[in-house]
């Protein structure tokens, strides 16, 4: 990873509530203009790792930097952050309560009002500008909510579960403005349990469990870290090969090919090159990937 | 800093641009002023004249007694009562004078009814009358001891509504009237030396204060009911203002977002900065318009003929108003704001609540005190005593304007108060904010406290 490249660096952060501790000993790196998944089950520190890069609260030990720079309220406004939980002034019109979020983070009121009409237009809201919270339906408010995460132009943008409760029109609409905003090349942190999603969506993941990192790094390395000792095989002859425990642990017979979990320390290569020695005729060989959620599962399972 | 102002500019407009605001700044005045006249207006239903019999064997004291009713009940027969009379009226200083004054002017009437006691004995009289009254041809009647010259002499009155004391005080004086008039002729002095014997003197009150000046009692005793009252309502809307926004933000989670984007002790100040200005604007209008109303009523009345003096409300009075209305606002906000950060929903905030609101009332019922003597030495500790201060200072001010160094002494220790408070508040919320789903104990909210 190219140093320039990184937006949010996170290094050796504990944090400890009273003799709790919610994150312990963390470290990763995220790229800029990339989607990195934050992973894990609830409880398992995300929030916490959250609210201390947003700047809500400090870190016991270690050190996070933005940009190359500690944390600060400067940071803060290069951030937009959609928490998990969130909501909106019941009372208030829509529009005003978009400027003054977008007041606090140090937008001018006409700025922020020619984002406001502008993202009210791009989500089809227009109509709604003028209207209460208690108006709009759930739908609708996240969307509002999802506006007012962006209308400082934040160069970081980190969405806590984004798609809970949303309906799957609206996270189609999210996933693309999500989508968007990747290809301005802004860097979005992106909270979630929802492993399908994640694969979707991300480059880089980290999966952390019970206040700790359980895995890191691009999707591609997760994975290949995981994937290679599964191979699908479909094939005639070579036979013996197939029996030699030295290569092979297992065998799972599917309907028109195998499932082969190779024996530690076995190569996927040595196995191909020996059936071919051994005159078998291969249709199909392929290190499978496993899912994400197979990983997650194992890894939050196994520890 | 330009945080901390979009804060206070987003909570000045959301308090100021509603209508409540409105509504409450114009019902303010229409309700003080219905305060202070609709007592006046109870007293001047005029209740049902009183039949009563007189019965007197030497025939000299009825007589008297009737022509002093008769004397009595002049004013209200003759004219009624005019507005201005009876935002007067109710200008007096205790309410037993009150009272009186509103007996005077809209007294209770008495229809003297003929009754023939010749040759009757004095049972024989009771019994008749009391029965008339059973058959309601007759109020009340009154028996006139043939000795009303010895010292053990006893008038025996009777009546259906003996509780109506307007009506008793009334007979009373007319009796005393009738009997020493009565004692002066069997002296030998002349009617008309008599009357002028028994002419009322003139009785107006001034109270001196320590510096040796005029004061009238009657409008310090309403400007400062007023003005405590001011006090005591702003304070409470305002406080509960902030507590229901801080609980709003809270349940609603927009804390997170507001923590992610400023301080939380910039957003608590702003808060209360925001808050207190409508206050302040609140306030100011309700002052001017009552300064103004003061003046133009003043001018009117003065054209009029009347001369009424009114507290001098100096400039310096009102700046200490403000001061005094800020320190309470700082502090009893500040309170608020700790509450609104402990609870999950407002009507959980409301039951701590009441703890701010009994000191307010505490203060309200003080500055009452303080009126009648403001240099008593309750006056003293109250006006400078934090959390009461606020309201009883103004107070006392208006009543009779301490020394100095008493003034200084108050502002300093609840500028004090305020800042203990502030420091608190400021560190339950940073943490309360965030503490979703439960209400939280006390020994927590210690723990937020030490909390680094």
């Amino acid at each position: 990873m190219n140093e320039q490249q990184v937006t949010l660096r996170v290094e050796d952060v504990t944090k400890r509530y009273g003799g709790f501790t919610a994150v312990e000993d963390l470290s990763f790196n995220v790229r800029a203009g990339k989607v990195f998944g934050f992973l894990g089950p609830n409880g398992a520190g995300k929030t916490t790792t959250i609210r201390m890069i947003v700047g809500i609260t400090a870190p016991d030990e270690g050190r996070i930097e933005l940009f190359g720079q500690r944390i600060s309220p400067e940071t803060q406004d290069k951030i937009g952050y959609l928490p998990e939980e969130r909501g909106l002034y019941k009372k208030m019109k829509i529009f005003e309560q978009l400027r003054y979020f977008a007041a606090l983070k140090g937008v001018s009121q006409k700025l922020a009002d020619e984002r406001i009409d502008f993202w009210l237009e791009r989500m089809n809201l227009s109509d709604w500008k003028k209207k209460k919270t208690t108006d709009l339906s759930k739908g609708m408010s996240q969307k509002i909510q999802f506006i007012s995460t962006v209308l400082h132009d934040p160069d970081l943008l980190i969405l806590d579960e984004p798609f809970s409760g949303l309906d799957p029109v609206n996270v189609e609409f999210m996933i693309e403005a999500v989508a968007e905003l990747k290809a301005q090349h802004k860097t979005i942190i992106f909270s979630t349990h929802l492993m399908e999603t994640a694969e979707r969506l991300c480059d880089d993941i980290i999966l952390i469990n019970k206040s700790r990192k359980v895995i890191g790094g691009s999707l591609r390395e997760v994975k290949q870290s995981f994937g290679k000792n599964l191979i699908a095989l479909r094939s005639e002859g070579g036979g013996a090969v197939l029996e030699d425990r030295s290569l092979i642990a297992k065998i799972t017979e599917h309907a028109d090919e195998r499932e082969i979990e190779l024996a530690a320390n076995a190569d996927a290569q040595i196995l191909l090159k020996k059936l071919i020695d051994n005159g078998a005729t291969i249709s199909k060989f392929e290190q499978v990937e496993p899912s994400l959620n197979d990983i997650f599962i194992e890894k939050v399972k196994g520890i | 800093m330009k945080k901390f102002l979009a804060v206070v500019k987003h909570e000045y407009k959301k308090i100021v641009l509603k209508w409540s605001f409105l509504l409450v700044t114009l019902l303010f005045p229409v309700l003080s002023a219905a305060f202070a006249v609709v007592p006046a207006l109870l007293f001047s239903i005029k209740s049902e004249p009183t039949r009563i019999a007189l019965v007197d064997e030497t025939k000299r004291i009825a007589p008297r007694i009737r022509e002093n009713l008769a004397l009595e009940k002049t004013p209200s027969e003759e004219k009624q009562p005019t507005a201005e009379e009876l935002v007067k009226n109710s200008t007096a200083t205790s309410p037993d004078e009150q009272m009186k004054r509103a007996a005077e002017q809209f007294g209770a009437t008495f229809n003297v009814v003929e009754y023939d006691a010749a040759a009757k004995s004095l049972d024989q009289i009771k019994r008749e009358l009391t029965g008339k009254i059973i058959g309601k041809e007759l109020d009340a009647y009154l028996i006139v001891p043939s000795d009303y010259e010895a010292e053990n002499a006893k008038f025996e009155f009777f009546s259906r509504k003996a509780g109506d004391y307007v009506a008793n005080s009334q007979l009373e004086r007319a009796i005393n009237g009738a009997v020493r008039s009565q004692r002066l002729a069997d002296a030998n002095i002349s009617e008309d030396r008599l009357k002028d014997l028994s002419r009322n003197v003139d009785f107006t009150k001034t109270a001196i204060s320590e510096k040796g000046d005029e004061k009238n009692t009657e409008g310090v005793f309403i400007a400062s009911f007023v003005i405590s009252m001011m006090l005591y309502i702003t304070l409470m809307i305002y406080g509960q203002q902030i507590m229901s926004a801080v609980v709003e933000e809270k349940e609603t989670r927009i804390a997170e977002i507001l923590f992610s984007s400023a301080k939380p002790f910039e957003l608590m100040m702003g808060k209360l900065v925001g808050v207190g200005l409508a206050g302040l604007t609140q306030l100011a209008i309700w002052i001017t318009s009552a300064l103004l109303l003061v003046g133009v009523g003043l001018a009117n009345l003065s054209a009029a003929g009347v001369n009424i003096s009114v507290p001098d409300i100096t400039p310096l009075t009102v700046v200490y108003f403000f001061i005094f209305f800020l320190l309470g606002f700082f502090i009893y906000a500040t309170i608020y704001a700790l509450i609104g950060s402990m609870v999950t929903t407002v009507q959980e905030g409301g039951q701590f609540a009441l703890l701010p609101i009994m000191f307010l009332v505490a203060g309200f019922i003080i500055s009452t005190n303080i009126v009648r003597d403001p240099n008593s030495s309750l006056a003293f500790w109250a006006s400078i005593a934090p959390f009461l201060a606020p309201i009883t200072m103004p107070v006392r001010i208006l009543a009779e304007t301490p020394p100095f160094w008493q003034i200084a002494l108050s502002i300093l220790l609840n500028g004090a108060t305020i800042g203990f408070l502030v420091w608190l508040a400021a560190r339950v919320y940073r943490v309360g904010m965030l503490m979703y789903g439960k209400r939280a104990t006390i020994p927590e909210v210690f723990k937020w406290i030490r909390q680094k």
